[in-house]
């Protein structure tokens, strides 16, 4: 009985140390390692051999130890859901053990003789065992550390997914290279997703272009008949695809998860927000870029309008334009000849912004070489026709009306190429209208006359040059400034004014008229006064 | 760069010394524990995995490489992973690689950790 308890005690310290060792291994190979040396040296056998059966319905595989080399060859005993031990005779192997584990699966044991060559004794049958529930036990924790180590990486994984999506998010911002920022995403999609391969297809009505991961991976996607999923979106006529193929796993492909489809999607907006993006900067910076020269024709413009007009001895002219936008396509000026005479012009390009200020800038050219050159008044402006007509589109024209002042004798020849009359104030409080010319500069090229028209400006009267920018000045109930205000009986109640102050009420009157409505047109006014 | 996974490696002072190429996937991963075995049943415990041309790693990649630093860590061996891309660092990182394994600018930097100069 002493040697018993002797042999009890001696066999519970070694199951203590057993299940610390045990409790070490991290895999099924080193749990089978350990425990063959714990049994082989608590049961003084040579010959043990471990085996493993990992489901019901599966084949016995060698684990551990020598002896023979099939477990199911030693016994041909039905599979247990229970420990079964069995004492074997005439055979080299003594003991047979078949212990369930917690998974459905089994372990396999085989003793052969012990090396004192005694028999296996109940106390060795009870060890035996404890020691297989021993190997349950650190088998079942084996398990739940392998589970903790796999949440712990499924969880690190999301975090993972998390951080790279919001990498990708930024990273593809920044990138200015097409092609490069489809290849982003299209790698780290398939890295997130454990994808073996993935595709990004463009198709627009030019073709279709493809991107692959890995690169040159895929031949022929279409045919591909494995797990797929995809993402879509369009985009200035051109669809894009993600899709990606195969979810990898160690036991081969597979299906895609939801979360997958959640993630190539969230892939996908990325690079549309991108996209998007860099379309609404490039749109920016051109728009940026048209202010800039927007910005440069207005200064250009604002040097071929006159700063100040040049003092006539016995007159008092000011002129105004105010472009309706940055840039405006009505011009005037006075400018002195050679001969003492002064040339009165005003002018307005059909529409607005750069085009017509091009327009103006070319008209001021050729005007100011004109008048030089020695030409009558009616074939500056035939000249002037044809080089408007070669400067301009279809849609371009400018109505013009240019005058030849003597100062001291107040004569003026003028033409008016389709511009709005001229007023003339007259001593008697008449209005003179001077509307004599021909059509518009630049509209034709037919050579058709343009005639001129002679006049004389006594002292006292007043001469008032216009764009149509004055009488059809717009106020919010889209009424026009000349139907509730005639320029013409304006003009007869302010002209005992100076110039400036004329014009400035003018421009007061106007602005009263038009009250929070927008300017429709560029106005520009010319005045002058004999005194 | 060809993206498909192909590795290449040598022995240099009892050290494997692998430098993998290409998407480091379930294959990749495979490629590289098949190539460890083989050294690390003779004997190999210092093993430098260069990574200088894997830019893009999947974690069916990641778990073999987990299974060797496994291997290593319980026979008293080390793995170093040098080279390693921005993104990939920031990958393996996340994953908490780098609590069990090294990390090092160069294969030679890693090699002389293994002698002891660094």
């Amino acid at each position: 009985m002493d040697d018993f308890v002797g042999r009890l005690a001696i066999q519970i310290g070694s199951l203590q140390e057993g299940f610390e060792i045990l409790s070490k291994a991290s895999t099924l190979k080193d749990l089978a390692r350990q425990f063959f040396h714990v049994v082989r040296g608590n049961f003084i056998t040579a010959n043990v051999g471990l085996f493993y059966k990992p489901g019901p319905d599966k084949g016995w595989q060698k684990l551990q130890g020598n002896g023979p080399e099939n477990f199911e060859q030693v016994s041909n005993a039905p599979s247990v859901r229970l420990f079964t031990l069995q004492l074997l005779e005439g055979s080299e192997t003594k003991v047979r053990v078949v212990q369930p584990l917690i998974d459905r699966s089994y372990l396999g044991m085989l003793l052969g003789e012990k090396l004192d060559r005694t028999e296996y004794s109940d106390l060795d049958k009870i060890c035996l065992q404890i020691y297989s529930e021993l190997f349950g036990n650190a088998y079942q924790a084996l398990l739940h550390r392998q589970k903790e180590r796999e949440l712990i990486f499924s969880l690190n994984h999301r975090v993972l997914q998390l951080n790279s999506l919001i990498d990708t998010g930024i990273e593809v911002s920044k990138l200015d290279q097409y092609s490069s920022l489809h290849r982003l995403a299209l790698e780290r999609a398939a890295s997130l997703t454990n994808a073996s391969r993935g595709l990004v297809r463009i198709a627009n009505g030019e073709g279709t272009e493809e991107f692959s991961f890995p690169s040159g991976a895929m031949s022929q996607p279409a045919a591909h008949n494995g797990h797929r999923i995809q993402s879509s979106f369009g985009f200035f006529g051109s669809t894009y695809t993600f899709e990606l193929f195969d979810k990898e796993s160690r036991n081969g492909a597979g299906p895609f998860e939801e979360t997958d489809q959640v993630l190539l999607d969230a892939l996908a907006r990325q690079v549309h927000a991108s996209l998007e993006n860099r379309y609404l900067h490039e749109q920016a910076l051109e728009k940026q870029k048209i202010e800039q020269d927007i910005s440069v024709a207005a200064s250009i413009q604002k040097k071929i309008l006159p700063e100040t007009l040049p003092a006539i001895e016995g007159y008092d002219i000011f002129g105004i334009n105010i472009p309706s936008k940055s840039v405006g396509g009505d011009y005037y000026d006075c400018i002195p000849l050679h001969d003492g005479k002064y040339a009165l012009v005003i002018a307005d390009v059909s529409g607005k912004g750069v085009p017509a200020a091009l327009l103006v800038s070319s008209l001021h050219a050729y005007l100011s070489a004109y008048l030089e050159g020695g030409f009558s008044l009616v074939e500056l402006v035939q000249r002037l026709n044809k080089v408007i007509y070669r400067a301009s589109t279809d849609d371009k024209f400018i109505t013009a009306f240019i005058a030849l002042l003597t100062p001291q004798t107040g004569e003026i020849e003028s033409v008016s190429a389709g511009h709005n009359p001229v007023y003339m104030l007259k001593n008697d409080e008449t209005i003179q209208e001077l509307k004599g010319g021909g059509l518009p500069l630049g509209m034709v090229d037919m050579d058709l006359p343009y005639h001129s028209e002679k006049a004389a400006i006594e002292r006292g009267e007043q001469l008032l040059l216009y764009t149509d920018g004055i009488p059809e000045a717009t106020n919010e109930h889209e009424q026009l400034y000349e139907s509730a205000a005639p320029l013409k009986q304006f003009s007869l109640e302010n002209r005992t004014e100076g110039a400036e102050a004329f014009v400035a009420n003018l421009i007061g009157d106007i602005k009263r008229f038009v009250g929070t409505a927008p300017q429709s047109d560029d106005i520009t006014a010319l005045y002058l006064r004999r005194m | 760069m060809n993206q498909e996974f192909s590795l290449t490696s040598e022995t240099r002072n009892n050290c494997l010394i692998i430098a993998t190429s290409g998407y480091l996937n379930n294959v990749g991963g495979e490629t590289i524990a098949k190539e460890f075995s083989k050294h690390f049943e003779v004997g190999t415990k210092e093993v430098v995995i260069n990574l200088a041309q894997s830019k893009v790693v999947n974690s069916i990649g990641m778990s073999f490489l987990i299974d060797i630093i496994d291997q290593l860590n319980n026979a008293n061996g080390k793995l170093i992973f040098t080279n390693v891309d921005p993104a990939v660092d920031k990958m393996l990182s996340i994953m908490g690689i780098f609590n069990f394994a090294g990390k090092e600018n160069s294969v030679e930097d890693a090699l002389k950790v293994f002698s002891g100069q660094k």
